[in-house]
């Protein structure tokens, strides 16, 4: 049972992590920062409570501000690069973050000894959860009902004027400028709302596991923050959900039995994936996406004449 | 209207655009034309904003628009189309429409616009232009998906919905049918009396000499000739720009007669 807790509870948080990168995928933008995003929440709720004693809320909060601070910060010299230069970029950015936290020493004493981030031993004893007693039902029960309100908040959004606009930066950075759209708003809010996202995944993971490290925070989690809402599609976020219920439910847990057999065919099964659904698990019903070259086929409707496009 | 100063960009050592002067008068349409390569596209873009002028300025109802970033001149009241069609492939005709309609729409009062009124101006504003584009039939179909022909019917009624009440045409009938071509005809002169100013830069010179009321011509980067159509089409230096010192190209002789 405690398995399947951990596991939910996993699932959760990445679906956070997913939807922060969600935001900034719309724009049209790869940001490989959302891995340094969340170690920036990680390590700011786990010292507001653990080192100033602040309870989870307030550390959440203010986590996820200054996460979303930071991702502002780097939005607007991301303006200036595009495409495979803001991947390098973000991602000098996302290792910057792991190296900080890998030199910073920063403890306080308290009665039960030093607490605080240790340099590359990491920082450990962000002890909220066990010290309030809280259980891991409960613990999952406030991972869902932050999952809950971000998909709320986010999916009001995509309906909303700044969903539209930034769907429209994504689209065509040019018809978008000529159409009246201020790139720098919408790529900027991108980022300050997905870092605020990845910031609260980030402060809810430290406290569920207690312990983290500069190794939590590598190049391989901005990859699968990035990779989740990619392979469940753009359209919805929901599909995000799904994806992260398939990677970390079914190919990393669910092929545990296959020993070294699984590190293959978690490759194998992704490929599979995009290669079936190359825009989303719920991008569009399944069976369309067999046919595809028809769907893509230019519509006329009579009226215009045929064999333009 | 806009006034076009001793404008010109180099491309290295390119002069894609000359020193060229013209102004846009409220109401009228004007038509910018000359041959492949004479800089129309590129005075376009410099009206626009995309590139930033080598020399020269251009002033919007008297404003100098030279500091001012693509959307910004965008929302004092230039629109636009492009040559290639650029719209929002993955958004529906609608939110086509719409993205370019909610951008007016900020702070408190858009926001109790858009949610608090069963038919908002936005909304009632969208439906008219799906109509003037005729694809009330196809409004949550992609944009990708559109026959070509719609594709340039609903970029310029993205254009026009902006509210901008000067729009620059950047070869709107590119790769249209005859058929085509005549309702183009009819929707351009629809929004000049909706009380639209257009710069219309075309290669079709029937379009052209039916529609426009002023004619500017380049080649080479540099205006040549300016005038009613029925004048520069006299004109022996326009006539030799299009047609080559030896006249003998039948479809453009066909044309200019038009």
């Amino acid at each position: 049972m405690d398995f399947y807790i951990g596991l939910l509870q996993v699932i959760g948080v990445h679906t956070l992590l997913g939807l922060s990168a969600w935001c900034i995928l719309h724009t049209g933008q790869v940001s490989m920062a959302q891995g340094g995003f969340f170690a920036i929440g990680a390590y700011a709720a786990g010292m507001l409570t653990a080192m100033a004693g602040w309870s989870l809320g307030p550390a959440l909060l203010i986590a996820a501000l200054i996460a979303s601070l930071i991702a502002i910060a780097i939005g607007f010299p991301a303006l200036r690069v595009k495409g495979l230069m803001l991947v390098v970029a973000t991602t000098a950015f996302a290792e910057i973050v792991r190296l900080v936290f890998f030199n910073l020493k920063w403890q306080v004493q308290t009665p039960n000894g030093p607490i605080g981030p240790d340099g590359g031993l990491g920082f450990g004893g962000i002890r909220y959860f066990p010290a309030n007693g809280w259980s891991g039902l409960e613990i999952l029960t406030l991972i869902w009902c932050l999952v809950a309100g971000v998909m709320l908040v986010l999916w009001l959004l995509d309906r909303s004027r700044i969903g539209t606009l930034w769907r429209a930066v994504g689209e065509d950075e040019v018809a978008a400028q000529s159409a009246g759209i201020n790139l720098t708003a919408a790529k900027v809010s991108a980022f300050g709302i997905g870092g605020a996202i990845a910031g609260l995944a980030g402060g809810i993971f430290s406290h569920n596991t207690t312990h983290i490290e500069h190794g939590n925070f590598t190049i391989l989690l901005a990859t699968f923050a990035i990779a989740y809402p990619i392979i469940g599609g753009l359209k919805s976020l929901l599909g995000t959900l799904v994806a992260v219920v398939f990677i970390q439910g079914f190919l990393i847990e669910g092929l545990r039995f296959l020993g070294d057999w699984r590190s293959l065919l978690f490759g194998a099964m992704i490929l599979a994936i995009m290669l079936i659904r190359p825009t989303g698990l719920l991008s569009a019903p399944l069976r369309l996406s067999l046919f595809n070259s028809k769907r893509n086929a230019p519509v006329d409707d009579g009226k215009t004449g045929a064999g333009h496009a | 209207m806009l006034k076009v100063e001793n404008l010109a960009r180099y491309f290295g050592g390119i002069k894609a655009v000359d020193g060229i002067d013209f102004d846009i008068h409220r109401g009228e349409i004007l038509g910018l034309i000359g041959p492949n390569g004479s800089g129309k596209s590129t005075t376009v873009n410099l009206i626009a904003g995309l590139y930033a002028p080598t020399t020269g300025r251009v002033t919007y109802e008297g404003q100098d628009l030279h500091s001012l970033l693509p959307h910004e001149r965008a929302n004092l009241g230039i629109a636009r189309t492009f040559q290639n069609i650029r719209l929002f492939g993955q958004l529906s005709v609608w939110q086509n429409l719409w993205a370019a309609r909610v951008v007016r729409e900020t702070g408190w009062s858009g926001l109790k616009e858009r949610w608090f009124s069963t038919a908002t101006q936005g909304k009632l504003e969208t439906e008219a232009y799906l109509e003037f584009c005729g694809l009330q039939h196809k409004r949550d179909q992609l944009a990708a998906n559109l026959a070509f022909g719609e594709q340039r019917r609903l970029e310029l009624a993205r254009a026009a919905i902006s509210g901008a009440p000067l729009l620059l045409l950047d070869e709107p009938a590119a790769g249209m049918n005859s058929e085509e071509i005549e309702d183009l005809d009819q929707r351009i002169r629809k929004l000049r009396d909706q009380g639209k100013t257009i710069m219309l830069i075309e290669h079709h010179m029937e379009l052209v000499m039916g529609v426009c009321d002023r004619v500017v011509v380049l080649n080479f980067g540099r205006k040549i000739a300016e005038g009613k159509p029925e004048e520069v089409q006299q004109n022996a230096q326009v006539q030799a720009a299009y047609l080559g010192s030896d006249s003998d190209d039948a479809f453009m002789q066909a044309a200019l007669q038009a």
